[in-house]
């Protein structure tokens, strides 16, 4: 009987045993991160549509070029923070000396992106919800002399109130459903690096611990 | 020899027979009878009053009332005895055959030399086989003018400001007056129109007029309303004033609640206009001047017409560099379609683009969430892995 993927959300370390058995297969790993990449690239959509209103009148095409840099930058990036953090986890599982492919964990963190995607779509209702509220400042073309003027601008931006509520709230989120992914990531390195539990737990523990500890320290320092 | 004599005798007396025969055979009783029903049918004076000095035309018509007999008269008068009308020309002489049921008209130029007043000129004619005709019918003389009313003028002129005057020409006489013309000059005014053609006013007609002044200098203008009374010219003048100051009831507008934010170094002006005159400003915009530099959306606002007591609000945005203080402009148009401008000098202050920092502070609740989700992630798996090692 083949896992379902609700078994990775809830019983990850069967589901791998189960998964793992079978040959490499980045099919679903990869359709996951894509659609995850999609919601990205909405919320991306969403987000530069502002920066774009913001800066249209800099220079002609400014916002076109914005808005397909945040479009484009969120959906690709989806995909190079999925190689990213299997490179990460699979070095720091050499130390201890674990063995298995890195396509097997490109794998079981293809997988473990799972909850990321419903993350997304709750940061993707709050921003629908938060970012009408936001005034934008615009910046006029005189300001491309002067960017002293752009950073203020900037910072106007982002101190709205509207924009603080929304990256609060998106901060949290992403802390949970982080490490959701990474209770998922923890027993997938298991199998597939053939880890024990508690080494496991330090490759993918670490860097997302610190991650979290960056993502709160940025939320303090807004 | 005798002979002769009594061709000469029957001679004599046949001429002496052909000159009593007329009288005697025309003059009788059928004739008197007949001139009795020839009368003055109709009475007209143009102009139907006069005014002392004015000639006109009295036109009497005879009409003969028989129906089979015509009458010749022959000698039509006309005459004041009280002296207020001369009579200039018209005495008719000649004889003139009235047939049966047909009217003749006897027309008699006249002036007025009398004061106001009625008077009764006596028209008579001859019947050749009858006696005389008289009638007298009154005719008016009457000196009262045209009136000529301001209805509405400016309380006090700007100098090259173009301002409305509104007037009446009113006909109190009792008959019509024709080519009534308004007449301006002054040597420190232009005048639009030059001149004004009201044409006719009938008798107790009040006819508006209006006209634009645009004045150069205080002086009087000076106004002629020329007219004709029949063909006679007549003229009243008026005389008004222009002083220069300012009109109580133009339109005020004042900018108030004006608020200054910057916004991605553009800075937004919002404010609102409020009429404070009693008349309404029209076409009313504000701008930012030098040193400003406007910018879009909002280089120029029309806030559009103002009634008294009306207000409109306003959004400018321009870019300023090293100054505190912008001049902003406000302008309208008033009815005459002249443009007043006021300046405002608005204090922008120094400083650039205002941050707000939210509700300030820190953060305390996202960031204590976080952490407690983080502790009870690693407290969780600290657990387990020490569960699993037993």
């Amino acid at each position: 009987m083949s896992p379902s993927l609700i078994d990775i959300l809830f019983q990850p370390d069967a589901f791998f045993e189960q998964v793992l058995k079978e040959g490499e297969s980045l099919k679903i790993p990869a359709l996951i991160v894509l659609t995850g990449g999609i919601i990205a690239a909405a919320y991306g959509y969403l987000m530069g549509e502002l920066s774009a209103r913001m800066m249209a009148a800099l220079m002609p095409g400014m916002d076109v070029i914005i808005l397909l840099s945040a479009v484009l930058g969120a959906l690709v990036g989806t995909f190079i923070f999925w190689g990213v953090a299997s490179g990460v986890f699979y070095i720091i599982s050499i130390f201890f000396k674990g063995s298995g492919s890195f396509n097997r964990v490109l794998e079981v963190v293809g997988y473990g992106y799972l909850p990321q995607i419903l993350g997304s779509l709750i940061t993707l209702v709050a921003a629908i919800w938060y970012l009408p509220q936001i005034a934008v400042p615009v910046l006029a073309k005189s300001a491309l002399d002067d960017p002293a003027v752009i950073e203020a601008a900037m910072a106007a931006f982002m101190h709205d109130p509207a924009m603080v509520e929304l990256t609060q709230i998106t901060s949290l989120i992403a802390i949970v459903f982080m490490l959701w992914s990474a209770n998922i990531w923890i027993f997938g390195m298991k199998h597939a690096r053939m880890l024990t539990m508690r080494d496991a737990a330090i490759c993918v523990g670490v860097p997302v611990v610190l991650y979290v500890v960056y993502v709160v320290y940025s939320l303090g320092a807004m | 020899m005798q002979k002769v004599s009594i061709i000469s005798c029957s001679f004599l007396i046949l001429l002496i027979a052909a000159c009593i025969a007329p009288a005697g055979a025309y003059s009788t009783p059928d004739s008197i009878v007949a001139a009795g029903k020839v009368y003055v049918s109709n009475v007209s004076y143009d102009p139907g009053s006069f005014i002392s000095g004015d000639s006109g035309i009295a036109t009497y018509t005879v009409t003969n009332a028989n129906t089979d007999l015509g009458v010749v008269v022959n000698h039509a008068t006309l005459s004041d005895p009280a002296g207020k009308v001369r009579v200039l020309d018209g005495t008719h002489q000649s004889s003139a055959q009235i047939g049966p049921g047909k009217s003749h008209t006897f027309t008699f130029t006249v002036t007025a030399v009398g004061p106001d007043s009625y008077c009764y000129p006596v028209f008579s004619i001859s019947f050749r086989d009858a006696d005389n005709l008289f009638a007298r019918e009154m005719l008016q003389i009457d000196n009262t003018p045209l009136l000529l009313t301001v209805k509405d003028k400016p309380d006090a002129y700007t100098a090259g400001k173009k301002k409305t005057i509104h007037l009446e020409v009113s006909n109190p006489r009792g008959n019509m007056v024709k080519n009534v013309i308004l007449r301006f000059s002054s040597d420190g005014a232009d005048f639009t129109p030059s001149q004004v053609y009201v044409g006719s006013v009938n008798s107790h007609q009040t006819v508006p007029v209006e006209f634009s002044i645009t004045p150069s200098k205080e002086t009087p203008v000076q106004l002629t309303l020329d007219y004709y009374n029949g063909d006679n010219p007549h003229s009243v003048t008026l005389e008004l004033p222009v002083v220069f100051g300012v009109d109580k009831k133009a339109a005020e507008p004042v900018m108030s609640n004006v608020q200054v934010k910057n916004v991605g170094g553009t800075w937004h002006v919002t404010g609102d206009v409020n009429n404070a005159g009693l008349e309404t400003a029209n076409t009313v915009m504000v701008t930012a001047l030098s040193p400003a530099v406007p910018e879009d959306p909002y280089k120029v606002y029309v806030v559009g017409a103002l009634k008294p007591d009306d207000f409109g609000s306003f959004e400018i945005t321009f870019t300023a560099k090293e100054t505190e203080t912008v001049p902003i402009k406000l302008s309208y148009k008033d009815n005459d379609g002249n443009v007043y401008d006021s300046i405002r000098d608005v204090k922008i202050g120094a400083t650039g683009i205002k941050v707000d920092t939210g509700s300030g502070g820190f953060p305390v609740v996202p960031v204590a969430a976080g952490i407690i989700v983080l502790v009870i992630f690693i407290g969780g798996w600290a657990y387990y892995l020490r569960r699993n090692k037993k």
